[in-house]
């Protein structure tokens, strides 16, 4: 197994609620809780869950740009989790992300050449001379032609911009980047494209990613590993093969029925499992293990601990009281 | 990967969103009227006194309330100034009033709504009290308190200040009304302002490209700057121009009721009061700067609605 890139330790986000005319605390999202893992080099790892669970705000309070609660992130032996901006400057080089909209994520007033061109003037990665030719490479690399650079993003397609998001992101040089539901938003064709030019992109430069995203048959498709996230905790991270084919976690194993089988006779057999009710809200949580409130095998113990999250051998992680 | 749907774009020169708006905006015949009215009128308050062979202030007691000829081409008043003069005096003194107040406005107004917007909690929450607290105060009674309170006492300290000293700065009194017109129109003007810019600073700093700035490492003034800015500016510009044309009538309206620029300064306004007085008699008098004040609240409406479709194509029609 490859060395650890990033080591997750017990990560908190809790975002306040302040309501009132002056502004007093009213309530807390625990948006993430207690979230232990590592991003190993060189791979992919998937966060999957459903829309509120806590996956993109994983990714932003691993980059620090949601300040943590609580937790650790050791990035190259220091917890960047307490880092403040100037600190964690040089650091947001190697660690990049990219985002849902295309149609957002670009500044409407500047060139492609200007978006794709700040970062490395910013981080001065290239004389000024170079610039432009540093420019057309790193947009060939996202497949765009290099008088691109004179556009300005609203003449570009979704998937053009969603191209250039990624060229903006590998201009720094990254070693690692975060794909917050980076191609959820683009057609399905498009969306095809742009996974294997990350997975191409990936080779070319060694990236780890942390794909944060709801569309099962993608994640099965590219990653190395998978975390499934319930209401703000893990429930369960393992190899891809560890966790669509042998789902340990209730919460898994109904969230695997629910993908559509490309082979027909498989599709046929296809034992779905509907859960009861609706995902309580983080402002609330249930107490103990949270998904008690749904779970189709709950005991009593789930009611009131909060499931051991452990490593049930080789790798493969999982938080519930069932589990042997 | 086929490379055919990314070559999509066509191979017409680049746009940018400002040369955009300003094709859409020299397409708008209203728009471009009344730029060309503003501009109009902007060289008339530059350099329209020069243009003229008579004083503003010049009385010529054989040529009262004469009609429009050719030696004054809008006639003259009850004291025999030459009207056109006037006219033209006035525009300057609603050009300055109009630039000096807005740019005061549009300071404390775009001063304390980026202040709010960007920092929120308390910040926001004292300023945007300050702010509505002030809207609720009616206009007109806030410059009249303000006027009427302070004018006599501060002409009067200038008088006793020029008797002691007969320093000729304080025998102009003049510039005590430009002080407190600008002062209470500013004052009145710049609500509006701080809430625009709170709001477009608020919906700006949640959009993705911010987050996608910082999260490059850009520093909070590069992302001010080079993100914020450019995209707040729009809405600001078409608030600008049709703000401009408000203090203009504004101005008009203070000097009309007496507690604006003071005779024989002449305004608009003030000429219009005039005018009032005999237009039964010397309809020009009355005709004259209210067709001219008209014409300066259209053209910079037409060129405030001309701005906003160029800069906000999506929000119109």
């Amino acid at each position: 197994m490859s060395p650890a890139l990033l080591r997750i330790e017990n990560l908190k986000k809790h975002f306040p609620v302040r309501l009132g005319a002056f502004g007093e605390k009213a309530a807390t999202v625990y948006a993430l809780d207690d979230a232990s893992f590592d991003i190993l080099e060189g791979e992919t790892l998937s966060l999957v869950g459903e829309s509120g669970c806590g996956k993109s705000t994983t990714g932003f309070a691993i980059l620090n740009l949601h300040r943590p609660t609580a937790g650790r992130v050791i990035y190259k032996g220091e917890n960047i989790a307490v880092f403040d901006e100037a600190r964690m400057r040089p650091i947001r080089r190697d660690l990049q992300i990219v985002f849902q909209d295309p149609y957002s994520t670009l500044n409407p007033r500047m060139t492609i050449g200007e978006a794709v061109g700040e970062p490395i003037l910013f981080h001065k990665l290239c004389s000024k001379a170079e610039l432009p030719g540093r420019i057309e490479r790193l947009l060939a690399d996202v497949g765009l032609p290099g008088r691109f650079a004179q556009r300005y993003p609203h003449e570009l397609s979704g998937g053009q911009r969603q191209r250039v998001a990624l060229a903006r992101a590998l201009a720094c040089e990254p070693k690692f980047i975060v794909c917050d539901e980076a191609i959820s938003a683009l057609d399905v064709s498009i969306q095809a494209q742009i996974i294997n030019l990350l997975l191409d992109l990936q080779e070319k430069y060694g990236l780890t990613y942390l794909f944060i995203a709801h569309d099962l048959a993608v994640v099965r498709h590219i990653s190395d590993r998978v975390g499934v996230m319930y209401l703000g905790r893990l429930a369960e991270l393992g190899t891809r093969e560890q966790v669509f084919a042998d789902p340990l976690h209730p919460y898994t194993k109904a969230l695997m029925s629910a993908v559509p089988e490309a082979d027909p006779a498989g599709e046929r057999t296809r034992q779905r499992q509907i859960l009861e009710g609706d995902v309580p809200s983080p402002l609330d949580p249930p107490s103990g293990c949270r998904f008690h409130t749904r779970c189709p095998i709950a005991m009593e113990k789930c009611r009131s601990s909060v499931p051991e999250w452990r490593d049930t051998g080789a790798g493969h992680f999982v938080a519930c009281h069932a589990v042997p | 990967m086929s490379s055919a749907p990314l070559l999509a774009v066509a191979d017409d020169p680049p746009v940018s969103l400002w040369r955009d708006a300003w094709g859409r905006l020299i397409r708008n015949r209203l728009a471009v009227a009344g730029l060309v009215m503003v501009l109009v009128l902007a060289f008339a308050a530059a350099f329209g006194p020069m243009l003229t062979p008579y004083d503003f202030l010049s009385q010529n007691l054989d040529a009262r309330n004469a009609g429009p000829s050719l030696v004054h081409l809008f006639g003259t008043d009850d004291l025999g100034r030459d009207v056109f003069s006037r006219v033209l005096y006035g525009t300057r003194t609603a050009f300055v009033v109009a630039i000096v107040v807005t740019a005061l406005a549009v300071t404390i107004g775009v001063t304390l709504g980026a202040t709010a917007g960007f920092f929120g909690g308390l910040f926001d929450r004292i300023i945007m009290w300050f702010t509505d607290m002030t809207m609720s105060v009616p206009n007109l009674l806030l410059v009249v308190v303000i006027n009427a309170s302070l004018k006599a006492p501060l002409s009067q300290w200038m008088e006793t200040q020029y008797l002691a000293t007969l320093n000729p700065f304080f025998r102009e009194t003049i510039w005590i009304d430009f002080l407190l017109v600008f002062g209470s129109m500013a004052l009145i003007a710049w609500p509006p302002y701080a809430r625009l810019v709170r709001a477009q600073v608020l919906s700006i700093r949640s959009r993705p490209y911010i987050t996608a700035a910082r999260a490059l490492g850009l520093t909070n003034r590069i992302i001010l700057t080079r993100y914020v800015v450019p995209n707040a500016i729009g809405p600001l510009i078409v608030s600008v121009s049709a703000g401009l044309g408000t203090a203009m009538v504004l101005e008009s309206a203070f000097s009309f009721l007496g507690v604006g620029v003071n005779p024989p300064t002449p305004s608009w306004g003030n000429m219009i009061s005039d005018g009032l007085r005999v237009w039964q008699h010397y309809p020009h008098l009355l005709a004259v700067p209210a067709i001219v004040l008209g014409l300066a609240t259209v053209a910079f409406s037409f060129l405030g609605d001309g701005l906003n479709d160029a800069l906000n194509p999506r929000g119109s029609k």
